[in-house]
């Protein structure tokens, strides 16, 4: 189905490599950083590294990053399962439904994401202390979905407009509800959105340290973001040693990505919209 | 269908929210127990200079950070919806900076353009170029490194869901067009866009509220300085509820948010009137 | 089939949250011990605290501590203290949290037999004559200086402005490429230390001790008098910019290139705090002998020079504790002489502990003859707490980028500030 008009035309092959060389610039001297050796300052850096990858062990030891890696990946894990489900949900009734209840909650939710996250700080660490949220991963994985549920609710919802409404009818004129259509029909097709949510919000949640700082305060529970937080505070002055461990702690999240962009993004092209 | 969402937004959004608007009519320091003083907060704010220019700061970085952030994510986009052989691989590549918390990747950037003391500064010098000139000292150079290093970073992001635009338009169309013999160019403005609108959207609105919610970026390159040339509103937010004024940074924080609804709210009628179409 | 696939969903989501929840069951059942929360914001002394905390746990098995250490102490104290979340000891202090009562009294406990009499007056709240409050080391500040070069270009401490300006446009004659007078400005702090340092150390002077803290409690100083404090304090800071004995990038340098510009000798004098004796060393090994200490200058004409001689490493209990006595367990076992020593050689300052003999920094022989030959004043903890030195050294960036009229400007413009964070906590 690749036809030849969809192939790059080669002129444009040195400008792709430039925009992809001008991305990597910050990387690449992260792990110039990464590989220098302790001694002598940030003036005393060179572009040929001294290779030394013991920063890298050294690092993670230091930072305690194993059982932060291990606490990072369940709350963001459970945070994508959460949002996914629920605002994928959410956004096909505001979009297949449009009564007025459906737009007002909709306006509200769109209203919401404009608020900075500042005023409910306070407030909602109150409520999780009253719930007995603090150092849990459940109340972090739920603040985190909310977080990311109104702009997940909009993608979806904008998204599913595009799908036609006749796929969802026959499947109910065969016998499904409308949430068996949902889940059989209309959610596979959403795949490009999906995945565009889990790479979106699951970077946002890896990342999460505003609310983090509050919420997980005890050694076991620490997420990636305040374990490098930490480690910023306590080695200060060793940059090759910090930059080893924000290569290490950003490593998973782009795993993450590489995995779920080659996954979905492959299958659209082919299992198209039909007609 | 919504209603589990709606619990969960209920009772970890729209309640402590509430709980919070509350607190921007008390004048509270952040501990003791409030006082309620009515309408204050907001009138003081018109009365805040150093507020008021932050709005300015943040305005104008959100003026040249939105577009600049479509624009870039847009032609990046076309660019990559052709095949050729390391497509992922560039994909991926683009996106990574995304991928890295604003935070980290503002200390890297100052790393690298640190007046006379970044990696550039030194690289730079050790070839021979002297730079004279100090990027950060003035607001306005400041905030234009400030908008690229954004645009920078976020670009791969707003190239994404342009991509799942594009991918998501059926070849028939695309097909039927060539076959009528129609040009490049015609072919972007009446079958390509049309079909982006959701994804237009979707960026426009997301990309305006991002920008003018800018944080972390600003704090990493420049501490909201020379003194507060480039301190944004959410900067000073933050400064005035740890400063023991967390009623008036609440205050400041809701007027944020209306600042930010007005363009999101034409955006909005702009596009569901294309969508209509 | 419908049923199916959303009882799965559901089941899936259910089994998920029973899996999270479950460790949450299980903690009630521990065994009934005594806990004890300490909150600290010291980041130099996390791995020394957590060692200390496994320590007292061996010796005292049922007391448990819960030690948690954040970066952002300062602020995220206050959303616990909002929560009713106050910890048993803490290290973050400020006069409003005294004021409101917060602190358990500690004026009658016996340790303050064993700490020098003016650590014991510097800790005592000035409304009440009590002590909420008890530090055990003592920090000082002040201009750290190349030795070598001093030396070589036979110079010594100045005992007034004009000879500190004498001093550094000697070393910018002999040394044009290097920083008589190096400042981090993009870390305002540093540049708030600055205000500290030589405008309310002129105060401390003027005022005495206790005196001083007694008028910014009362924000009797009035800091926008024409040719007072500020304004003269402006003057000076102009003048060294304008003379280039500062770094020209003195808004944009950070912190870390103050410590590696000294530690390379790039920089010839710093105006900081002791706290950076370690780091710089660890930079450069060999200025372990080379680091000289000295007093500042008064920047308004008539006084003596000074060094900054000030309370440090506070601890405070609260009000509200549940179990005093777990509480004053661990922090008797903190203070006896062999812990305290340790922790003096860590963070490299002095004790305030009498019968504490502590190797504590190359600096130490320095230290005692500035302590007794200089005026010693203390890092004023009496401004209005929502003023910090961010905010302050801010105003300093503004003052050397050229965005005031006058001296006399910028001296209003502290003012304004310092009135308007008075008038929010009162």
């Amino acid at each position: 189905m690749m036809k030849k008009r969809d192939a790059l035309d080669y002129p444009l092959y040195p400008v792709v490599l430039i925009i992809a060389l001008l991305a990597l610039i910050p990387f690449f001297f992260l792990l110039i950083l990464a590989l220098k050796s302790p001694e002598g300052g940030l003036s005393s850096i060179r572009l040929i590294p001294d290779f030394t990858w013991s920063n890298f062990p050294s690092a993670w030891k230091a930072g305690s990053l194993g059982k932060a890696m291990v606490n990072s990946t369940i709350m963001t894990g459970g945070g994508i399962v959460v949002l996914i489900s629920l605002s994928s949900m959410a956004g096909y009734t505001i979009a297949r439904f449009p009564s007025a209840l459906n737009k007002t909650i909709f306006a509200i939710l769109l209203a919401c994401m404009m608020i900075p996250g500042i005023i409910i700080t306070v407030p909602l660490y109150t409520l999780l202390i009253t719930l007995r949220g603090i150092n849990t991963y459940w109340a972090m994985i739920f603040v985190m979905a909310t977080n990311a549920l109104p702009f997940s609710v909009f993608l979806y919802s904008a998204f599913i407009r595009s799908i036609p409404i006749s796929l969802e009818e026959s499947a109910i004129i065969d016998g499904c509800s409308w949430f068996g259509a949902f889940w059989k029909i209309t959610m596979p097709l959403l795949g490009p959105v999906t995945s565009s949510v889990v790479i979106l919000q699951g970077v946002g949640m890896w990342n999460n340290y505003a609310q983090a700082v509050f919420f997980l305060q005890d050694k076991a529970h620490r997420n990636i973001p305040l374990a490098i937080s930490l480690f910023f505070q306590q080695y200060g002055a060793n940059w090759p040693l910090m930059a080893a461990a924000a290569t290490l702690g950003l490593l998973p999240a782009v795993l993450m990505f590489l995995f779920f962009q080659k996954f979905f993004i492959s299958g659209i092209t082919t299992g198209s919209i039909k007609g | 269908m919504a209603v589990p969402a709606l619990v969960l937004f209920s009772l970890f959004f729209l309640y402590p929210l509430s709980r919070g608007v509350w607190t921007s009519f008390t004048a509270w320091d952040g501990f003791s127990t409030p006082k309620f003083i009515g309408l204050a907060n907001y009138k003081a704010f018109f009365q805040d200079s150093r507020a008021l220019r932050d709005i300015q700061n943040t305005v104008l970085f959100a003026l040249g950070s939105a577009p600049l952030l479509n624009i870039a994510g847009l032609l990046l986009a076309l660019l990559l919806n052709r095949t050729f052989k390391a497509r992922a691989t560039v994909r991926s590549l683009l996106y990574l900076p995304a991928v890295i918390s604003p935070m980290i990747m503002g200390s890297i950037w100052y790393l690298l353009l640190q007046p006379r003391r970044g990696l550039l500064a030194i690289l730079l010098q050790q070839i021979g170029y002297e730079a004279t000139s100090n990027w950060m000292l003035s607001g306005s150079s400041a905030m234009l490194v400030i908008v690229l290093v954004n645009v920078w970073q976020y670009a791969g992001m707003t190239m994404i869901i342009y991509l799942a635009g594009l991918q998501a338009i059926p070849i028939e169309h695309f097909e039927a067009a060539e076959l009528e013999g129609a040009s490049r160019g015609n072919i972007f403005r009446f079958i390509v866009l049309p079909q982006l609108t959701p994804a237009l959207k979707i960026n426009v609105i997301t990309n305006i509220i991002g920008s003018l919610a800018v944080f972390d970026a600003i704090l990493a390159l420049t501490d909201g300085g020379p003194g507060y040339d480039t301190e944004s509103l959410s900067i000073y937010i933050m400064r005035m509820s740890y400063g023991n004024k967390t009623g008036y940074s609440t205050a400041v924080a809701l007027i944020l948010f209306f600042i930010i609804l007005i363009p999101v709210l034409f955006s909005l009628k702009f596009f569901n009137a294309k969508e209509k179409t | 089939m419908k049923k199916k696939t959303y009882l799965g969903k559901l089941s899936v989501l259910i089994t998920l949250l029973v899996i999270v929840l479950l460790p949450l069951g299980a903690q009630g059942a521990k065994a009934t011990q005594n806990k004890i929360s300490y909150f600290s914001g010291r980041v130099e002394t996390v791995e020394w605290d957590t060692q200390q905390v496994a320590n007292f746990e061996k010796l005292n098995p049922t007391i448990k501590v819960e030690y948690e250490f954040q970066k952002d102490a300062s602020n995220v104290i206050k959303v616990k203290l909002a929560s009713g979340q106050a910890p048993d000891i803490t290290t973050v202090v400020t006069q409003d949290f005294i004021d409101s009562g917060l602190f358990m009294d500690l004026s009658d406990q016996p340790f303050w037999n064993r700490i020098l009499p003016s650590v014991k007056d510097l800790c005592t709240d000035l409304k009440t004559g009590k002590q909420y409050k008890v530090a055990t080391n003592i920090t000082m500040g002040g201009l750290f200086y190349n030795k070598q070069i001093f030396t070589e270009l036979g110079l010594k401490d100045a005992q007034n402005w004009k000879e500190f300006v004498t001093n550094l446009e000697a070393v910018k004659k002999a040394y044009p490429n290097k920083t008589p007078l190096f400042l981090g400005g993009k870390d305002s702090w540093t540049l708030g230390h600055l205000i500290e340092f030589w405008a309310h150390g002129v105060a401390k002077q003027q005022l005495g001790i206790p005196g001083s803290r007694q008028a910014f409690l009362d924000n009797a100083v009035r800091w926008d008098e024409p040719n007072g404090i500020m304004e003269n304090f402006a003057k000076a800071l102009l003048e060294l910019r304008d003379k280039h004995l500062i770094n020209a990038d003195a808004i944009t340098a950070t912190y870390d290139n103050q410590k590696e510009a000294f530690a390379s000798g790039e920089a010839v004098m710093i105006n900081q705090g002791m706290w950076v004796v370690g780091d710089i060393i660890k930079l450069n090994p060999n200025m372990e002998t080379n680091i000289g200490f000295g007093p500042f200058p008064s920047v308004v004409a008539g006084l003596k020079p000074m060094v900054l001689s000030s309370e440090d490493s506070v601890y405070v209990v609260s009000a509200t504790t549940k179990d005093a006595d777990a509480v004053l367990t661990f922090l008797n076992y903190l203070f006896q002489p062999e812990v305290q020593k340790s922790f003096s050689e860590t963070r490299g300052i002095p004790s305030a502990f009498v019968d504490v003999d502590a190797n504590w920094s190359p600096i130490k022989d320095d230290a005692t003859r500035l302590v007794n030959s200089y005026v010693n004043i203390n890092f004023s903890t009496e401004a209005p707490s929502g003023l910090s030195v961010d905010d302050t050294g801010r105003l300093i960036q503004k003052l050397l980028h050229g965005d005031y009229a006058s001296p006399l400007q910028f001296a209003q413009e502290y003012q304004k500030i310092w009135d308007s964070a008075y008038a929010t906590s009162n």
